[in-house]
């Protein structure tokens, strides 16, 4: 695969990169999407709602229908971390894996976001053993007991409407005053007895033995700070993977987010970008779609300019 | 031939990749679903001394989690 040169090589297979690629497909560009984890975040979470076309659907559903249309259209799907992009002189790039690299003219970066941990005393000596950060993997694990999830947005609330199925008592635990889900979601929390909400609090420590037993809070609740759960479930946000883009100077935003124009395009002549790791404020599977079909048109445009 | 296990939940996405890959590539494989199975579970927590799933057991080497680059390496699978 070395000396071979690509139009394009996305960097990335979650549905932004996906979508991206059936239109390169289509335009009949040669085509590459490369990924560590084809489907992306996404695949984790049980229930979509909001996709067009799709009344419900789960994520694995959706990115598996997606990665199976851009086939059709001959994209190579590589599985493999991308370890370095690097400029070429010819204005090309090279994508480097472990023990190889693709040649292309063009990249869409959609590498999307990792989550965010709390960085508290206990999260990492207790990681998968009562701190967890997918719901739709390891909530089945805790039925019949008390779950924390640390979280106030609209994933944390579904990932709390998911985990009321298996748990006896959800504690929906936030920062601010008021939880930031879709007002759908929102309703859907406030109607669950399962579900309590914990407003305006900080989870500071996970403590345990040999798996979690409870956490500290950093004000009291109902008159203590010390707090007893089973598990704790973190969804408070996700961190952009950016740095592959940021080390061949492309800008990035001070939230580590890769800036882009309403075209896909950065400032780096021939990369582009798209999805959760861009800096679009509204980030959704449709919007990341949309982008990274976006940046496929303008990988042609560019192509053909030369 | 290698023995793997697969210690999984029927939800997680994860599990259902790994499970696709063995598949896929023909490897046979034993599938125990920990949230049913009590007996799997524990054998899970006894060898990665945690509760998160997938689990894969190939050969005795223990793995947290889907890590299809591993799991070529430790099949013998090629690129």
């Amino acid at each position: 695969m070395t000396e071979e040169k690509y139009d394009t090589v996305i960097v990335g297979g979650g549905v932004s990169g996906l979508g991206a690629a059936i239109y390169a497909g289509r335009l009949t560009m040669k085509t590459a999407v490369i990924a560590e984890q084809m489907g992306g975040t996404i695949i984790l979470t049980n229930d979509i709602s909001n996709y067009p076309g799709f009344k419900q659907i789960d994520g694995m559903g959706l990115a598996n229908k997606i990665k199976e249309h851009a086939k059709e259209y001959n994209v190579e799907m590589i599985d493999k971390k991308v370890t370095k992009i690097e400029k070429c002189g010819d204005g090309c790039f090279k994508v480097f894996t472990k023990d190889d690299f693709l040649h292309t003219k063009t990249v869409i970066f959609a590498t999307g976001t990792k989550w965010r941990k709390l960085n508290v005393p206990g999260e990492k000596e207790f990681s998968g053993n009562g701190v967890h950060y997918c719901g739709l993997c390891d909530g089945v694990m805790y039925k019949d007991k008390i779950i924390g999830i640390a979280g106030g947005g609209d994933s944390a609330a579904k990932e709390a409407l998911l985990l009321a199925e298996y748990g006896k008592k959800v504690y929906l635990i936030f920062r601010k005053d008021k939880i930031r889900a879709e007002p759908i979601n929102f309703r859907k929390i406030m109607e669950n007895k399962k579900i309590e909400l914990i407003p305006n609090t900080n989870v500071v420590e996970i403590k345990g033995g040999k798996s979690v037993n409870g956490v500290v809070f950093d004000k009291a609740y109902k008159d203590s700070k010390e707090f007893e759960l089973d598990a704790l479930f973190i969804d408070i946000g996700h961190i952009p993977l950016s740095n592959l883009a940021k080390e061949i100077g492309v800008e990035i935003n001070e939230k580590g987010e890769v800036k882009i124009d309403r075209e896909s395009k950065t400032n780096l002549e021939g990369f582009f970008a798209a999805g959760d790791v861009a800096d679009n404020v509204f980030k959704q599977a449709i919007t990341g779609v949309a982008e990274g079909v976006i940046a496929a048109h303008s990988v042609y445009e560019h192509i053909n300019k030369e | 031939m290698s023995e793997v296990k697969i210690y999984s939940t029927p939800t997680c996405p994860w599990c259902i990749k790994a499970k696709e890959f063995m598949k896929e590539n023909n490897v046979e494989f034993k599938d125990f679903d920990v949230s049913t199975d009590q007996k799997a579970a524990h054998e899970m927590m006894e060898k990665s001394g945690q509760s998160g799933v997938p689990v894969i057991d190939i050969d005795g080497t223990i793995l947290v989690g889907y890590d299809v680059e591993r799991i070529k390496k430790l099949l013998n699978i090629g690129n």
